[in-house]
């Protein structure tokens, strides 16, 4: 069965009735490549696509609330520069528009472009179910591969993102378009002069290098830290060889983009 | 079902989706299998064969349509996904039988071979020139970075593009 609710309150009601029976569709990009290539056969479908409250995006003092179905083209747009880099990433121009920033959270890929720019962001999640909405730092939202905090019966309702946070982005993979990266990576320093490294495609879940932030956070981010930096960066991360890359060569590269990226942020 | 779900029910009708939008212009209303592709569902349902399937994942782009203006991969949209939308296919964009200025410059650059990823990469310009229509060299790849073309180099249809671009400016002024 096909759902197309008109509001948050009636999608909720829904997937509290059924549960894993039901697959929200925000964008379609990941659940409908399964389909065709008959993986998946969901059973019954709530599309996001027309709840007006779910599209909206919501201006604070120094933060942006991003409603669950911002698609990567509007992200594009914002000047949130590590998060404007990161959705422009994205596929082509037709994914990017129906792609969105809370289904590529959902999907949880270790590759997810725009997990990274937020891990680095400090972004916040808001899931909501019929029970009520909770809010976490997206660090504490991936647990595993492909696996998340979200319960059967919620949703993502907003991305909570700073706008005062210095940062910078890049992705490196085997073209120039249509990439799904060997690693991406973004760095971000908070008004607090804090640094935060973020890092996908080199472990079960993007993820954020705290041991490299408390080393910078303690020495201070200047053209001798950087290397040091860099260095604690490939010790924490833990690749897998796949058909992208050996796991050698992403421990190497990402040392690579992490040091070229703060040297970057340390000029800018 | 609890109550909130009865109000969303569409009217059942053996599990058929109720569908409304806007086809090339004409309005249609038509029952629809839900978990039908877009692309299925205007190929096989509609006969618009102008619209390619190729990759199924959203790589390649052949399979591009304008929904409300934008650039979509219909492959990886589910029909009632265009509720109350306006979708334009490759078919919706001559008129009178006079081609689109994108059409008419892939013709005379000789920017086809197959033609297969022909009226993916058309869409996809039609959507860039709407948003920019004075784009740089680098905009335009980046505007058509969705579709591959794999019988030969992208110089002719870049050049295509390029040149529609500088006559639908002309025709402004």
């Amino acid at each position: 069965m096909f759902y197309q609710p008109k509001n948050i309150q009636e999608a909720l009601g829904l997937k509290a009735e059924l549960k894993q029976r039901a697959t929200f569709l925000a964008g379609g990009t990941d659940i409908v490549v399964l389909m065709n290539h008959g993986k998946a056969a969901p059973e019954n479908f709530i599309d996001l696509a027309h709840i007006p409250e779910l599209q909206a995006i919501h201006r604070h003092n120094s933060t942006l609330e991003l409603a669950g179905n911002v698609t990567h083209a509007q992200a594009g747009k914002l000047p949130i520069r590590c998060l404007a880099q990161a959705s422009l990433s994205v596929g082509g121009p037709g994914i990017r528009e129906l792609g969105t920033l809370a289904g590529n959270l959902a999907t949880a890929s270790p590759a997810g472009d725009g997990s990274t720019a937020l891990l680095a962001l400090d972004a916040e999640v808001e899931l909501t179910s019929v029970r009520g909405a909770r809010r976490m730092p997206l660090d504490k939202f991936f647990l595993d591969y492909r696996r998340t905090m979200l319960d059967d019966d919620e949703m993502i309702t907003k991305i909570i993102v700073p706008t005062n946070y210095k940062s910078d982005w890049a992705k490196n993979g085997k073209r120039g378009a249509m990439n799904i990266s060997i690693v991406a990576t973004a760095v971000a320093i908070t008004p607090k002069k804090e640094v935060r490294i973020a890092l996908a495609s080199v472990a079960a879940t993007p993820i954020r290098c705290y041991k490299a932030e408390k080393f910078l956070a303690k020495n201070g981010l200047n053209a001798g830290t950087i290397q040091q930096a860099a260095d604690i960066v490939r010790g924490e991360i833990k690749p897998i060889t796949d058909h992208r890359a050996s796991a050698d060569y992403k421990v190497h590269l990402s040392g690579v983009m992490v040091r070229r990226l703060l040297e970057n942020l340390v000029k800018a | 079902m609890k109550k909130a779900a009865k109000k969303t029910l569409p009217a059942n009708d053996g599990g058929l989706w109720p569908l409304r939008f806007t086809l090339n212009g004409k309005k249609v209303s038509v029952k629809v299998q839900p978990t039908q592709t877009l692309l299925d569902f205007l190929r096989i349902e509609m006969g618009l064969t102008g619209t390619k399937g190729a990759c199924l994942e959203g790589e390649c782009g052949s399979c591009y349509v304008l929904v409300d203006g934008k650039p979509m991969n219909s492959c990886l949209m589910l029909v009632p996904q265009v509720q109350d939308r306006n979708v334009t296919t490759i078919e919706g964009f001559a008129h009178n039988k006079k081609l689109d200025v994108i059409q008419q410059k892939f013709v005379e650059c000789g920017a086809v071979q197959c033609g297969y990823c022909t009226p993916g990469l058309i869409v996809a310009a039609k959507a860039l020139l709407a948003e920019n229509p004075h784009p740089t060299r680098e905009e335009f790849l980046v505007g058509m970075e969705g579709n591959i073309c794999r019988c030969t180099g992208y110089n002719k249809i870049l050049r295509a593009c390029e040149l529609a671009a500088d006559e639908m400016g002309l025709q402004k002024k």
